[in-house]
């Protein structure tokens, strides 16, 4: 516990201590390295915390300030907690290394934002009482369209639905903790676990959550404030965005389902779920398909990502088998890493290309190699095909299925799935095989920045070889 | 690990490193270029000689590694798998020479040999892959690999051919996916084994599995171009001619009918195929391939292109002997994976070495082109005999053995497909001949690059291709000898069926 509380202190301690040191000069080149740095230290303390908690298999609780259950902040450790929190820290890591290395300069503000940024989705992650998760996602949500600013007056009208979506999810949440602590007194997740009843009133608060966790989380069918944010955000902002943050709603929504919420209503939600998540997978397919521009097209197949993501969780809760648990965080893992790929490459593209048009990608092959590698083995992770952490996701997902005979329609969903992401990617991809355009002058590499986009997607292209131990590993740390 | 399960892997991994070692070279350095694909060459040549003799001493090459639950890794050189390795491996070796004189002041070089060099990795992973998974894996990789190679001259019709071959392939590949695991869910994805490892699955799961064989036989029908699904192949001939050689002979379409062979004896077996009764179906979209592309074939007026509709007639030779469950029938199929990739590949090569030295591309412009280059046009009409069966080529060889087959099991019917698909092959592939030697030249030829060695073409481009006119020869000549492809497919059918 003490690990994962390290890991969630010191990104706090980094986003004021950058709050300060901003003010004393216009941008302080220290800045940057102190956030990396502090991000990598975090990302150590998170696996610690991962590696004492899977061994021991254990639950640790902590009370903060000695107070008992009703008054208490509560945080609580389990081993998929521990898991997530390092996974935010790695992303972050990558992210801050492509910011910092980035050219144009990132506004300054992004440091402490994105450490606040951190701190907010550590605490989401660590929180056990629902009233507690209301304020870390208010935090997140903050500071999440805080970062969308960045770039500037365009971003405007896109952060400000964001925030006004967002703003009306936390109320749709609020009201149903409110519905919630009005029935049963308590807020604690592992008491309220124990006695919720399925009865009219908690499913009216459970679906007002609900509803509010996937418009936060840009589930099907309320997704609409998610490309536009995405696409005019800063670049690594994005990265965040697609890889971590929509992630944080889907945690909660994930632990409401699956530990807190009576069985029987969660079969009856799982089949909606996983109908949503096909859905999702094809709509957010198409228009990705059909985007305009590079980014837009990013940010849709995040929207049809999370479908896969979404399906994992209905099945869960439909056919109550753990294995989809582990296909549902093997995609969280997968795609958080892909994407960061994708937004990286595409950010890099931008520059180098000079336009924002998926068509500008013509004979990137040629130009650009490297970032355009990054952009493909991400996109071949998306549809998922061998070895990439995309495949060993929906394999996870898609052999179960075939156990029993009427389970079979689903497969049908990740079918559907897979073809419509090979459309939107291998479109983006062919355009980079066309003969470069001959007379350009020569362009300023920085290899650094694209290796760093190539990183992740190495991570994710590979990811499958480890399959057998990550998925056994996966399995168990999903138990609790 | 001792030497003998290192050499799978060696064997993958000789193209492979090589390919991605290319793909960091700058343009000027042909040198290195050339050398790193000519050391990948002898090394692979190498093991998989090592290879052969080691498994005809009943040697097992073995190498597994942890990758799914229930489904490891696993390279296994056994009889079969090495058949198919060494016709990657010596075509390979004559493709990379011809690509190099083929490419010779083109730009993109590293880009396309680094590609080619993983395709052929590809091929012999899918060669060498001793279960369903590693088969999918290698499978997938192949696909990947043979765009950047099938659109390589980057032109809108380049990209058109490439965007038909990737949703053939990767549709081909999902359902592919889907059938495997299927199967897995039913028994997990054991090494294959002669005579099938899913004999011992219950009865009551016969839907399930007879669901599998489709999803299976159409996910690989894609690359093997059974029709109705062969529509890219004739698209794709838009690629260099290397690749297009490479992939009618070798890897893409061999890839696919390779899986249904190894789908029908070694996952399901003949057993298991006979009790649900599946492979009528297969034996029938075969023969009516075999027909049917040869018909196409006779309206192509490109060459290159009537060559494609021959390959998908081809192929569905190797599909029929094996569908046809019999030892045989199943020798012809096997052998006639050796023979069509060497005849094949020498048309090719003639196809490229027309075009580059003369610009012919269409069949109207051959006329009396076997007086201006009497050696390739040689090789031309080697292959062109081979395909239609004339003795004593290697096409001969195989017809003789599947229409054999199908009386052995009872299927005079395959007689007579035998000698329509013959007189069919004669149509097409005659006049050709008789042009080439015959007629009178009437025009200027489109393109004339006499090569200054005073060789009637650029030497890189005419070696390969006498190498492989020579080897169909030789393999229809020497066919009773025991190291022949045809004593080797004995072997591996005495494996497989074990009286």
């Amino acid at each position: 516990m003490n690990y994962a509380l390290a890991s969630l202190a010191i990104p706090f301690t980094v986003a004021l201590l950058t709050l300060l040191l901003q003010r004393r000069s216009e941008a302080n080149p220290i800045v940057p390295a102190i956030t990396v740095l502090a991000t990598a230290v975090s990302l150590v303390f998170a696996g610690l915390a991962l590696e004492t908690q899977a061994v021991s298999g254990a639950v640790s609780h902590l009370n903060v300030g000695g107070w008992d259950s009703p008054l208490a902040i509560r945080l609580r450790l389990t081993p998929l907690k521990a898991l997530l929190l390092g996974f935010v820290a790695l992303i972050h890591l990558l992210t801050g290394l492509y910011a910092w290395r980035a050219k144009p300069k990132i506004a300054r503000d992004y440091w402490p934002l994105s450490a606040l940024l951190h701190t907010s989705l550590a605490a989401l992650i660590l929180s056990a009482d629902i009233f507690n998760l209301y304020v870390t996602l208010e935090l997140l949500s903050l500071s999440a369209v805080a970062l969308v600013c960045l770039s500037g007056p365009k971003a405007y009208t896109p952060a400000l639905y964001y925030l006004l979506l967002s703003l009306g999810a936390s109320l749709c949440y609020l009201m149903g903790v409110a519905v919630i602590y009005g029935q049963y007194g308590v807020l604690d997740m592992t008491v309220l676990a124990g006695i919720m009843e399925a009865d009219h009133s908690t499913r009216f608060a459970l679906l007002l959550m609900t509803a509010g966790l996937m418009l936060k989380g840009a589930l099907w069918p309320l997704h609409l404030w998610l490309p536009e944010a995405h696409t005019y955000a800063p670049t690594p902002v994005s990265a965040l965005l697609s890889g971590l943050v929509v992630k944080g709603p889907l945690f909660i929504l994930w632990q409401l389902w699956n530990n807190l919420a009576p069985e029987a209503l969660a079969r009856e939600m799982g089949p909606l779920f996983a109908a949503g998540g096909v859905v999702a997978l094809v709509s957010g397919g198409w228009s990705a398909f059909r985007a305009p521009f590079i980014k837009t097209l990013v940010a849709y197949s995040t929207v049809a990502q999370l479908g896969y993501a979404l399906m994992g969780l209905g099945l869960l809760l439909f056919l109550q088998e753990r294995i989809y648990a582990v296909a549902l965080w093997l995609f969280v893992l997968a795609h958080g890493l892909a994407k960061v790929s994708m937004f990286l490459a595409a950010g890099e593209m931008q520059t180098l290309l000079g336009s924002k048009r998926v068509t500008a990608m013509r004979g990137a092959t040629q130009t650009i190699p490297i970032t355009m590698s990054a952009f493909a083995i991400a996109g071949i992770s998306l549809i998922g095909m061998p070895p990439t952490g995309g495949f060993l996701a929906k394999w996870s997902l898609l052999e179960p299925l075939f156990t029993q005979a009427n389970h079979w329609p689903w497969a049908s969903g990740v079918l559907l799935g897979t073809f419509v992401s090979a459309a939107y990617v291998f479109r983006a991809i062919a355009l980079g095989f066309y003969q470069a355009p001959m007379s350009r002058e020569p362009r300023h590499f920085d290899r650094v920045s694209q290796w760093l986009a190539l990183l992740p997607a190495l991570l994710v292209g590979l990811m499958a070889f480890a399959g057998q131990d990550l998925i056994a590993w996966m399995a168990g740390v999903t138990q609790t | 690990m001792n030497w003998t399960n290192a050499l799978p892997v060696v064997a993958v991994f000789s193209s492979l490193l090589p390919g991605l070692l290319i793909f960091a070279l700058r343009e000027q350095q042909q040198g290195l270029r050339t050398g790193l694909n000519l050391l990948g060459v002898t090394v692979k040549l190498i093991v998989v000689g090592v290879m052969l003799w080691g498994v005809s001493q009943g040697l097992d090459f073995r190498v597994e590694a942890p990758f799914l639950p229930g489904g490891a890794l696993i390279l296994h050189g056994d009889a079969l798998s090495l058949q198919f390795v060494s016709l990657s491996a010596v075509l390979w070796m004559a493709t990379t020479i011809y690509a190099i004189g083929y490419l010779r002041g083109t730009p993109l070089q590293s880009r396309f040999f680094g590609y080619f060099s993983i395709c052929v990795s590809a091929t012999v992973g899918v060669a060498l892959a001793g279960n369903l998974i590693t088969f999918l894996l290698f499978y997938e990789l192949l696909t990947l690999a043979t765009y950047p190679l099938v659109v390589h001259r980057g032109t809108r019709e380049a990209l058109d051919a490439g965007r038909s071959y990737l949703a053939y392939t990767v549709a081909g590949g999902t359902l592919l996916l889907m059938g495997i695991a299927v199967l897995h869910a039913l028994s997990g994805s054991p090494q294959f084994v002669p005579g099938g490892y899913l004999a011992s699955v219950p009865a009551r799961h016969g839907p399930a599995l007879t669901v599998a064989f489709a999803l299976l036989i159409t996910g690989l029908g894609v690359k093997a171009a059974l029709i109705p699904l062969h529509g890219w192949l004739p698209k794709a001939m838009v690629a260099p001619t290397p690749v297009s050689a490479l992939l009618h002979a070798v890897a893409v379409v061999k890839a696919g009918a390779f899986g249904i062979v190894r789908v029908i004896y070694d996952v399901y077996g003949a057993e298991t195929l006979e009790q649900l009764d599946l492979t009528a179906p297969l034996i029938a979209v075969a023969a009516f391939t075999v027909i049917f592309a040869s018909l196409r074939a006779l309206q192509q007026r490109h060459l290159k292109r009537r060559l494609a509709y021959s390959t998908v007639s081809q192929l569905s030779y190797i599909v029929l002997g094996a569908a046809l469950l019999g030892p045989i029938a199943a020798v012809g199929g096997l052998v006639h994976l050796i023979h069509q990739g060497i005849m094949k590949i020498t048309l090719f090569f003639c196809a490229g070495a027309f075009e580059k030295t003369l610009g012919v591309h269409r069949i109207s412009e051959m006329d009396g082109i076997g007086r201006r280059m009497p050696l390739t046009m040689s090789a031309f009409t080697v292959g062109a005999l081979g395909m239609t069966g004339i003795p004593p080529t290697a096409g001969f060889i195989s017809k003789w053995f599947l229409a054999a087959g199908g009386l052995e099991v009872g299927q005079p019917w395959v007689v007579w497909l035998f000698v329509v698909s013959g007189l069919l092959n004669a149509a097409y592939f005659l006049p050709l001949v008789y042009r080439g030697w015959f007629s009178i030249p009437t025009a200027e030829w489109p393109e004339d690059h006499q090569p200054e060695s005073g060789w009637e073409t650029r030497r890189m481009l005419l070696l390969p291709t006498l190498f492989t006119a020579l080897l169909t020869l030789l393999m229809g000549l020497l066919a009773g000898s025991a190291l022949g492809p045809l004593g080797w497919s004995q072997l591996i059918v005495a494996r497989e069926f074990p009286l």
